[in-house]
């Protein structure tokens, strides 16, 4: 095995470019291949999915490629597949990946699922430990468990010890559910360098902290850029020229590269892309990706380990390939981020196109139009842009833009009253006849769709529960996990005490109660 | 102290992306010594002055001496986030871009120091 490895990251997110890893792994000459299926928002529709289908509620597109010859390329290559795929449904995910599998022979092909990050389910039994769950960033807006009810989808942002443990237990393809994205480019580097070794060595927690895996200097530095490596790659093409600022300079987007991390043990690291490959990698295009969704610079915090990117430094050492060091790791909080999202209402869009001339002027008639004939509906909030006239700039840099020969007028409503959407929506097509003359543009009547709120909040380590199950001929091995002794304890003790106050005896109750004897004799107890 | 008038995108080039409610804003120099120019021209009080209307702060800005950038965050301007916000661009990603054709207020003597003109 190569020290240095070499890392794809075959997509941004669910719904990128399908085929896009079964290029890189062609291109690639990859000792692994990651892809980040899942955001914010993903998650969310995941969940939805599942509950109405329980094979649905993870990435489709995994079959997808894997189907148009990817599982034979990983087979044939030996390249270790990490994704999070799985989203809310790892294990049917994992089913379809070794059914695809079994269709090319692969027949010991071994998939793990890394789960335990949902807690969605579970709201009642986490708040039961004390856990306030307040919002992250705005007090104002309460705890998560005020939405109990509304909850959608509530998943901790599970880090790389889990994906490490399982590919040091022999898996050829992890499927997570919510891991922090990087994690699967930290999880490949923990098995690749034999920490994970170590750490099954010793008989360390699955979980980590990771920076006990290692023996050692300047372990922090090291999880941080490998962090940064896998902060880099996570989002495919953003970073070889796509989104990029230089986007009118670069050739070949057409058949632009994915892009590929030389991690070094060190915490070093090269990114590049394919030589076939379009696109480009420059100190630039990898700047702008470097602080991409980034906060503080002096602290970003991830499962693995919080970083200080301040002073990383970026080297062009050849045509498409730069240097990434620098990075600087601190121990990451006693928290997980927990990224959550409730239902909240309703919402519709509308468009319709004002010709010149005088566009601006007719445009503002024709909202106020609208409003006027909406007023009864109370509940109604109507937000409308003028497209082509500044709508992606804030209200006090619009002044003095040139007036433009067209807009594009559009509407978005909400409410908590879907019926006061249908009418919205049933009131944009009258306005092509009220309106000025040559409007144009109306396309189907809007549908109203569930909006759905992110909360994100966060939650101690230990209330979380990694699990890492591989899986053996028809059924999950339950391979490795963490289970919080005390946290169960607490479960049970409120249900004691509510057998005492109710004078219940149901035959749960009394299994549970079994269990906390055995919580109490001896911590983990194995299903 | 003289004052010059420049398109932001001549010192800088940026990328935008979403956080929950808040959207981050990188502005990346073109040469990292124009820095300092950089540092003196963006202030958290510029990004309430742009950002009226659509937040109400609070704004930061954070220098990435590195990469010769700074990290603006604008808190509580995606009427929400992402999910729910009813503007076009829902999660601030065209800001990155479209802040680039923006006129800013430079300062001649930093400009000068930092070789940004002659």
């Amino acid at each position: 095995m190569r020290t240095t490895a070499r890392i794809g990251g075959g997509g941004g997110f669910w719904g990128d470019q399908p085929l896009a890893p079964v290029t890189l792994l062609e291109q690639g000459n990859l000792d692994y291949l990651t892809i980040d299926y899942l955001s914010e928002v993903t998650m969310s529709i995941m969940h939805k999915q599942l509950a109405r289908d329980a094979e649905a509620g993870w990435a489709t597109d995994l079959a997808d490629w894997l189907g148009a010859g990817g599982i034979d390329l990983l087979h044939s290559m030996d390249v270790k597949l990490i994704t999070n795929a799985g989203g809310a449904n790892p294990r049917a995910c994992a089913s379809m990946v070794l059914s695809a599998a079994a269709e090319i022979g692969w027949n010991d092909c071994v998939v793990a699922i890394v789960i335990g990050d949902d807690i969605g389910g579970r709201l009642s039994g986490v708040s039961a430990t004390g856990a306030k769950l307040e919002h992250m960033f705005d007090s104002s807006k309460g705890s998560l468990l005020d939405h109990a009810e509304k909850v959608v989808s509530a998943n901790a942002y599970l880090g790389a010890g889990p994906i490490a443990r399982a590919l040091e237990r022999g898996a050829d393809i992890v499927i997570t559910g919510r891991v922090a994205d990087a994690s699967l480019i930290v999880g490949s580097m923990l098995h690749h360098q034999g920490w994970a070794k170590n750490a099954e060595a010793e008989g360390l927690p699955l979980c980590g902290p990771i920076c006990e895996w290692h023996n050692g200097d300047n372990t922090l530095d090291i999880i941080a850029g490998w962090t940064i490596a896998g902060h880099l790659i996570e989002c495919g093409a953003q970073v070889t020229g796509g989104n990029s600022s230089d986007w009118l300079k670069i050739d070949n987007l057409a058949t632009l590269g994915y892009p590929i991390a030389e991690i070094e043990a060190d915490g070093r690291c090269v990114i590049t892309k394919p030589l076939a490959s379009g696109g480009a990698i420059t100190t630039r295009t990898i700047a702008e990706q470097l602080l991409y969704e980034i906060g503080d610079p002096s602290s970003y915090i991830t499962p693995d380990c919080t970083i200080d990117l301040r002073d990383i430094s970026l080297e062009q050492i050849a045509q498409n390939q730069v240097l990434v060091q620098g990075a600087i790791g601190i121990i990451p909080p006693e928290t997980l981020k927990i990224s959550a999202t409730h239902r909240d209402g309703w919402m519709a869009a509308a468009e319709l196109a004002v010709p010149g001339p005088n566009p601006r002027v007719k445009a503002e008639r024709l909202d106020q139009i609208l409003k006027q004939r909406l007023k009864h509906c109370r509940g109604l909030e109507i937000h409308c842009e003028f497209l082509g006239d500044g709508a992606l700039l804030p209200p006090s840099l619009r002044v003095g833009l040139p007036p433009p020969s067209e807009i594009i007028m559009r509407w978005v409503a909400t409410s908590y009253d879907k019926k006061e959407l249908a009418e919205f929506a049933r009131s944009i097509a009258p306005l092509v006849l009220t309106g000025p003359a040559g409007v144009c543009g109306y396309g189907a009547r809007a549908r109203p769709r569930e909006l759905l709120r992110f909360f994100p909040t966060s939650i101690d380590r230990v209330l979380i529960e990694p699990q890492v199950h591989v899986r053996m001929l028809h059924s999950w091995r339950h391979e490795l996990e963490l289970r919080m002794p005390w946290l169960e304890e607490h479960i049970f003790d409120r249900l004691e005490d509510m057998v005492a106050a109710h004078g219940v005896k149901s035959r749960l109750a009394e299994k549970v109660l079994k269990r906390l004897e055995k919580v109490k004799e001896g911590g983990i107890i194995h299903d | 102290m003289t004052k010059t008038t420049v398109r932001l995108g001549d010192i800088v080039h940026g990328r935008s992306g979403d956080k929950g409610d808040m959207v981050n804003i990188a502005l990346i120099c073109h040469d990292k010594e124009w820095l300092p120019l950089l540092e003196s021209a963006i202030t958290p009080k510029l990004l309430s002055k742009w950002f009226k209307g659509w937040s109400e702060g609070p704004f930061e800005v954070f220098s990435v001496p590195g990469i010769g950038a700074v990290n603006c965050l604008i808190h509580k301007v995606l009427q929400g986030g992402g999910t729910v916000s009813k503007r076009l661009d829902s999660q601030g990603k065209a800001l990155g871009q479209a802040l680039l054709d923006v006129q800013i207020a430079i300062d001649c003597k930093i400009a000068k120091r930092v070789g940004f003109i002659a």
